[in-house]
Order: C-alpha cells, then structure tokens, then sequence
C-alpha cells in the first residue's frame, strides 16, 4: 500500500503522487490504479483485499465512475439485490419522518452549488425515501440528525436504489452503534479518542484534559464521516473511501490524528474549553488530507483498539458495531463480479424462464443502475472532469 | 461547491461565520470577562440563526440542523467594561440533549430557550427543557429568558402572545418575540439585555474581581417588556 511519509511545513507531506513525478507519470500512476481496480472488480471472486487497500491507499477510488462500483463491494451489497422502488407509503406513519424532513430540507449546502432547485428538490425527495425505506425496514434503528449527510453523500455517488443499499448496509453495521435509543453507545465509541491521543502525545493528552474541552468537537466528525463540517466535497468522498473499507472506529482515530497534526495549533492557544473547542472544530480548509488518512491508518495499526480496550473506560462497554464489522469482512469476501452476476441473471435464449420474481430484481437493477448514473453524472460532473475521466471511462 | 458567497445582507453560514470568529474579539480574551450562554430548544425554531444573528449581524438563508454543539462569539462593551459573550448554540434532536448537551451546562451564565410561535409543539416542550435545565444547573440564579421567534411569520401564528407571556411569568422568566430574520427585531438588544443582566450579577465573576459599582440601564430583576 502506498503511504507518503510525512514531512514539510505545517503538517508534513502534501498530498499527490509519489514525490518528484510529472504531470505524466501522475497520470499513468492514476492509470495503472484504476486498472489494477478493474482487475479486482472482475475476478471472481472479486479481490476485496485489493478494493479495500485502493480505498485506503493514496488517492483512494480516484473517481465517482469508480466509487459507483467499488463503494458496494466494500459493504457487500448487489447490484441485483437492490430494495424496490419506494411507495407514497413509506412516509406514513414513522416516528422520525417529521425530524427526517426537517433536515433534509435544511441540506442544501450538501448539494453542488448551482444546481437548480428543480433538480435538488428530486434529490431531497429521494433522500427523504432512502432514509425512511432503511428506518422502516428496521424498526430497532433510530435515526439521528446527521445521518442524512452520510445519505446524501451516498445519494450523489451511487444514486438512490444502491444508496438505499448501502445506507441499509451501513446502518446495521458501522452507523448502528449511532441509531440506538440513546447516544450513549456513541458517547462510547468516542471515549477512544482520548486515549488514542494519550499514546501518541501524553502532553496534548494532559493540555486537552486540563481544558475541560471534552470530545463533543468530534460528534458531528464521528457520526457523519466528516460529511457535516467539510465544505469540499472531494476531501468529504476521499474520506468515505477510507471509512467504508475501514474498522467502524476509524473516524475516531481520524479525529485523534488530526488532532496530532494540530498539536502545536492547539498547545499554543488557550487551555480552556470555549478555546480549544473553537480551534478543533474549525478545520482548515487547507488540511492535507492525503496525509491524513495515511497517517490515520498508521495509527490504527499501531494503536489497535485491541490494545485500548484494557482501559477501565473502554472495558465494559460491547459495541455493536464493532462486534459485526468481523461478520461484514468475512461475508464480503466471497462476492462475485457484477457481470457474473448479470449474466446468470439473464435467461439465455432457448433455457427454461426464470423465476418471475428474479426476473423483477433485474427489471430493478437497471432502474437502479439507470437512475444511479443519472444522479452521478448530475452531481459530479465537476470532480469527474478533474480526475480525468476519459482514461478511466476508457477502462469500464 | 458548497458555501455561498456573500450577497448584501444574506450570507453563507459557513464563510461569515469566518469571519466573525477572526473579527470579533479584537481585545485580548484575558482582558474581557467572559459570558456563557446556553441556547436550547426544539429542532428548527431557529437558534442557529439567533446566534448568528446576534454574532455576525446577519440573517444566515440556509442554515443546517447542528449536529452537538455550534459555538459562537462576540465581544461587547458595557459601559466601558470589555466582555466577551460566548453562545452555545445545541442541536435540538432530544437524543442529543439527552445524553450529550450536558456537557454543556458546566459552568453556564446564562440560559435562553427558544419557541418558534408558528410552532405549537415548540411552545409545548418548554416545560421538560426547563425541567431538564433545572437538573444539569448547580445554581437556581442562573439568569433565563424565553424567546419566541419568527414573529415575521405574522400569518401562521399558533402561539398567542399573552398565552407565551403567562408562561413566562410562572417561571420568572423575561419573555421576548422576535425574528433573527429582520433586522428590526431586536435580537442584539436581547441578548445585551441579558449581558447587562449578567454584568450586574454578582456570582458572575471570572477573570477580575468583583465590582459592586456598576448602574444597570435596564432592569436586573423584573420582567423586561415585550418588543413585538
């Protein structure tokens, strides 16, 4: 995998490809990537190891065309086993819906900005859809203010039928600790951040305690993946990229890390509370990222939360969460390619018909995919442009 | 792509905000005393855009649901004395109250609860947002105040004035109607109302020692008047 060193001004390395290359060499790096991601997206079974380590490692998926394929291989969810289209029912009656409209109304920073409120508004709809199909197809799970910008941003990647998927995914697995009755199994999940800070500075570690500041700078960061506080929205995918092949505590240990590489910002300033809340929530816009998500996986595999469960605070605590990420790994990893998929999906001339329930699924599949494509190519058409995407459009 | 450039008197939340924090307090943070102030209530009545108000002196057009806690800040003087007034601006999803604003209440000045008129609902939470204010404060004289915003929304009233009124005064509170969305509503004179409150309150003192002399412009104990 991989992973600059850090080094340089105020946070280390710069993010970009390896040091010293040209215009040129960028590119066929980029290149090469993107094929060794195809590879891995066509062997069968699918090599979700490779998936993972390009999620992880610089540059992560390099664009939305790849994000739309890789992103549901990492939660194991199928193209052809999409939910179906939502009903004018599935807003009756739930205990959230009132809550769950009032947001998404309110997001419309999380869309590209000139987009025109016709187009945003489908978008919102389908939004509001997605989240209530996962709340009522799982009566157990709580919504929270702040999982529609982890929607969102699954919504303008993948489009909505594999957005509902993967949002549905997510919940019962890495989101779930957050959708209990309570945030006390949140409050849990962020109790690591501490004593992550504490193994790699004791001196920030005791500065922060004195100062009372708590860890509620980091809620909004932990329980939407960044997607809340972060105004660029290449820096907010990048981070997904991370997160959907990472632990369910990975966006506490981002927290931690960044923390780390503001050290000296924040040992400078005040020791009180307001202070210190006030420089950690407010994140530079010109924060590497690269480098942080390099140095984030670093610290995890350094300071795995193996190691910090022996801390009386950590102990007694199960995490839900935690306990299925293995069962999530372990599932995804026999899944087969998406054209395998297709092709025993559709009747071959001359064979027996199929089952008309699985005829429906693919029905299904190509309004998803169809609709997904439109909402993408809607949405990202300026990432996609800086990322190059005639070579990798090439390529699928 | 996402935060709006400033236009006239509406700006993007994000880029003013910005700027209040660099601008506000031009004297140094040990010089000022510094308020705390607590602003709770219902999701969408509108505390974000109070704050925001009464921080940047702008109305913010599109503000999203807080997620824990926003803060703001903004420094004033009060008959020549320096005082910085920090706003806690909270989420209003109850789970986040339940288990997260909490942590909020350490060592808070001042608490101001928000209703939005055109709301009934809003109107009808105050009692268990009082009550649980009443179970995180150390002491009783915290000063408070009642705030019913959106009182440019004339037509879709749902909570009438006098009903608002009679609540507030079974609690000692002040009451105020107001809109953070015109710039005739009074939000800066509310919240310097409650900062000459606070000047004045004796328990109040943090970084310099007490001071018994200072005169009140506007009253420190009985109800203020409704603006609206």
């Amino acid at each position: 995998m991989r992973c600059p060193r850090g080094r340089g001004a105020q946070w280390g390395n710069a993010q970009g490809p390896p040091k010293g290359t040209t215009g040129g060499r960028a590119m066929s790096w980029r290149k090469q990537k993107a094929l060794q991601i195809h590879q891995a997206l066509t062997s069968d079974p699918i090599d979700i190891d490779a998936l993972r380590n390009a999620a992880v490692s610089e540059g992560g998926l390099l664009s939305q065309e790849i994000r739309r394929k890789v992103w549901p291989k990492l939660l194991n969810v199928s193209v052809l086993s999409l939910p179906p289209k939502p009903g004018p029912s599935i807003r009756c009656n739930h205990r959230d819906f009132n809550q769950v409209e009032m947001d998404v109304r309110r997001s419309l920073r999380r869309f590209p900005a000139g987009m025109p409120d016709a187009e945003r508004s489908v978008l919102q709809e389908q939004l509001t859809d997605m989240i209530l199909y996962v709340l009522q197809s799982h009566p157990e799970l709580n919504y929270y203010q702040g999982y529609h910008d982890i929607a969102v941003t699954l919504l303008l990647t993948v489009g909505p039928r594999l957005g509902t998927a993967m949002l549905s995914s997510l919940s019962t697995h890495h989101l779930r600790d957050f959708m209990e009755r309570t945030m006390d199994p949140t409050k849990h999940m962020l109790n690591y951040l501490m004593p992550v800070i504490r193994c790699e500075s004791v001196q920030l570690h005791d500065f922060m305690l004195r100062s009372e500041v708590g860890y509620i700078f980091a809620l909004s960061w932990l329980i939407t993946w960044y997607g809340h506080v972060l105004s660029n929205y290449h820096q907010v995918l990048r981070l997904y990229d991370f997160f959907l092949a990472s632990h369910p505590l990975m966006p506490v240990y981002c927290a931690a890390q960044m923390v780390l590489m503001r050290e000296q910002e924040v040992l400078r300033g005040d020791c009180d509370m307001p202070s210190v809340h006030q420089l950690l929530s407010n994140i530079p816009k010109d924060f590497p990222f690269e480098t942080l998500v390099c140095r984030t996986h670093g610290l995890f595999q350094r300071r795995p939360p193996a190691q910090l469960v022996t801390q009386a605070s950590l102990h007694k605590y199960k995490s839900v969460s935690i306990a299925s990420f293995h069962s999530l790994l372990h599932s995804s990893s026999s899944q087969r390619p998406d054209f395998v998929l297709r092709r025993q999906a559709d009747p071959e001339p001359g064979a027996l018909a199929p089952p008309r329930s699985q005829n429906r699924l693919v029905k299904l599949a190509v309004w998803g995919l169809s609709a997904s494509l439109g909402a993408a190519a809607l949405a990202v058409t300026q990432s996609a442009l800086e990322w190059g995407p005639e070579i990798l459009l090439g390529l699928f | 792509m996402m935060s709006a450039g400033p236009s006239g008197d509406e700006v993007g939340l994000e880029s003013s905000l910005e700027a209040s924090i660099t601008s506000t307090c031009s004297f140094g943070p040990s010089r000022a005393r510094i308020f705390k102030i607590i602003v709770i209530g219902d999701s969408n009545v509108g505390k974000t855009c109070l704050t925001y108000r009464f921080c940047t002196s702008c109305f913010p057009e599109r503000t999203e649901a807080t997620i824990g806690v926003d803060f703001r800040e903004r420094c004033v003087e009060i008959d020549g004395e320096k005082i910085k007034i920090q706003l806690w601006d909270t989420a209003g999803q109850e789970r986040f109250r339940k288990s997260m604003v909490q942590h909020y209440y350490r060592n808070v000045h001042a608490v101001v609860f928000v209703y939005d008129i055109t709301n009934m609902a809003s109107f009808q939470s105050l009692p268990s947002w009082i009550e649980e204010c009443k179970q995180h404060l150390l002491s009783n004289d915290v000063p408070r105040i009642l705030v019913g915003n959106k009182c440019d929304l004339r037509d879709s009233i749902q909570v009438p004035t006098d009903l608002a009124q009679k609540f507030a005064d079974s609690h000692s509170m002040p009451m105020f109607e107001t809109s953070a969305k015109n710039t005739t509503d009074h939000v800066e004179a509310i919240f310097m109302t409650l900062a000459h409150k606070l000047k004045s309150h004796k328990s109040l003192i943090l970084s310099q020692p007490p001071e018994n002399t200072v005169q009140l412009n506007s009253g420190a104990k009985t109800t203020f008047p409704c603006w609206c």
